[in-house]
């Protein structure tokens, strides 16, 4: 069932790109022209409008991963399988970018590149297990093997995403808390916009991206295996004769 | 293969655009000059932005007394500043801002309107760069791998056999 | 089935996600880490306790800040609304860090009772909002600051 609803979004691809580049271009004009700068860190305030969205686009990637590979140890679908394989390899893409932008922020409005604050150290973490999964994915050789192994390490692994979501409000932290809490919206209208057009442009490239990936990856081992089969029809052929 | 092509050249003219459109707002809005420039009087306009530091044990008055008096440091010489009207809450020694105002040349004191926090524009820039480079260079090389792959399983005889002698048939 | 080579860095791959969960999972991360004290607890410690290099946050007391000129430097007091610790910092401090906003010092607690820094970092709240707003008196819904200090 998986199987063909894949299929089927995948044949919508072009929109879901189509639909982020313009969502990305709109957001980077509110985010650079059309929006003003915050009252305590001026300009600055300009690079939340990447770093959040992305730091948001890494945990949807691992929640992605996290989902697919329970549907992977019920199903064993290697579709699925090959999706979770795109998943964390966009995970790690994210996650390093919002790192970066994150180290480039705090470095004008906290004054250091990095500190070890709860909420920097789980992302962190977060960039390590999903490199550690792709490390374990690429030693393992028996196929099936290879996906159950790293299915389980993901899933494992998802106990980080709430942590990182919540550490600056469960412990002492650096790191300022959630803006968009129980507490309610602690930004302007102006300010929130382009975060929020820039968050769904990024989600739906994730999702753009996810898409191509599963393709990238099923049609790089649809051509193993052909040419696997090939190879052994060879020595059928060959040994008959 | 042209079509792909194609739709990746409107998204690198779009993001040129956008950064050409950037850098003219900067230049426009943000950009700001050295006390040492102001005293060499190169520039042309009459509100100037200049960046600097408070000078340690330079200022005088307060918010409430209405007027503050202070020296702007830069990197060799120092500016004479005078803030017309009640100064901001934020103004102490040591930091770092840019001032907004006028160059008496006269007497040589730079009359300041309003302040504003350093740009640091650069880390603005840097991290918008280095976030969507990476994005669009993964997006294109995995596309394109997509692409080439397709031509790959068409191209290589790997592809059924029977497709071909269908062809024949007709 | 496995060379020699691939089997280590298996090895090795598992042990630093295991490395990363176990310390995710076995509450080092949460009760062990204390990312900084408040000054309430700095003013409670023993004579150990002062020996270690630590972090304070707190908010900067209003009117508190005042210049030196030799060392280059500034000295100020930190809140956590129930102590107040006086801190003496030696050089040029970040341009964000300024009075009545929230603030992280690293240094020593020293016997003379004044906390020596040559440190400071610039806490910020998670509200955002343009100049002209906060300057028309905007408040926005966030949380306590003195509640961040110690959640």
């Amino acid at each position: 069932m998986m199987n063909r609803i894949i299929r089927r979004i995948q044949r919508f691809k072009g929109w879901f790109g189509a639909a982020a580049a313009f969502c990305i271009f709109y957001g980077l004009y509110l985010g650079l022209f059309d929006s003003p700068p915050d009252y305590y860190q001026g300009e600055v305030v300009r690079i939340m409008y990447v770093h959040v969205p992305l730091a948001h686009t890494s945990l949807m990637a691992y929640a992605s991963l996290f989902l697919g590979s329970l549907w992977y140890l019920w199903k064993r679908d290697p579709l699925v399988d090959n999706m979770c394989q795109a998943a964390a390899g966009l995970t790690v893409i994210f996650t390093a970018l919002s790192l970066i932008t994150g180290a480039i922020w705090a470095k004008p409005t906290w004054n250091t590149w990095w500190t070890w604050d709860p909420k920097l150290i789980s992302f962190a973490i977060l960039l390590l297990i999903a490199s550690g999964y792709l490390m374990l994915r690429t030693f393992v050789e028996d196929p099936d093997k290879e996906g159950r192994y790293a299915a389980v390490l993901a899933i494992v692994g998802g106990i980080d995403l709430p942590i990182i979501y919540f550490s600056a409000e469960w412990w002492r932290s650096l790191h300022q808390p959630l803006s968009i809490s129980m507490r309610g919206v602690s930004m302007t209208g102006d300010i929130l916009l382009p975060l929020s057009i820039m968050s769904l442009g990024l989600n739906l490239l994730f999702l753009y991206m996810l898409m191509v990936r599963t393709q990238m990856l099923y049609l790089t081992n649809l051509l193993q295996a052909k040419k696997g089969r090939l190879l052994s029809q060879v020595h059928l052929t060959q040994t008959s004769s | 293969m042209t079509g792909f092509y194609l739709r990746w050249a409107g998204v690198i003219v779009m993001a040129i655009t956008m950064a050409v459109l950037a850098n003219k707002n900067y230049q426009e809005h943000l950009a700001s000059i050295s006390p040492e420039a102001v005293l060499a009087g190169e520039h042309s306009h009459a509100t100037l932005r200049v960046q600097g530091m408070v000078g340690s044990g330079s200022l005088t008055g307060s918010p409430e007394e209405g007027h503050a008096e202070f020296e702007l440091l830069g990197e060799t010489k120092h500016l004479k500043v005078q803030y017309q009207g009640p100064p901001p809450e934020n103004l102490r020694e040591l930091k770092t801002l840019i001032l907004i105002g006028r160059w008496d040349s006269g007497s040589q004191v730079f009359q300041a309107q309003d302040t504003a926090l350093v740009t640091n524009y650069g880390f603005v820039a840097s991290a918008y760069l280095i976030a969507f480079l990476v994005l669009v260079a993964s997006v294109f090389s995995m596309s394109r791998k997509v692409t080439c792959l397709f031509q790959e399983i068409k191209e290589s005889k790997l592809y059924e056999p029977e497709l071909e002698t269908h062809v024949e048939h007709r | 089935m496995w060379s020699t080579g691939k089997k280590t860095s298996l090895i090795l791959s598992i042990l630093l996600v295991a490395g990363a969960l176990g310390y995710l999972a076995l509450g080092n991360f949460g009760e062990n880490l204390v990312y900084f004290v408040t000054p309430s607890e700095v003013r409670a410690f023993s004579a150990e306790q002062a020996q270690k290099k630590i972090r304070v946050a707190g908010m900067v007391v209003k009117k508190s800040i005042k210049t030196q000129a030799d060392p280059v430097g500034l000295t100020f007091e930190l809140t956590d609304g129930e102590a107040t610790i006086p801190v003496v910092f030696q050089g040029i401090p970040p341009d964000l860090f300024k009075e009545g906003q929230g603030a992280v010092a690293e240094g020593h607690w020293r016997s003379d009772k004044i906390f020596h820094s040559k440190m400071i970092m610039a806490k910020h709240s998670e509200d955002y909002m343009p100049i002209e707003m906060k300057r028309a008196g905007v408040e926005l819904p966030k949380k306590d600051f003195m509640k961040t200090l110690s959640p």
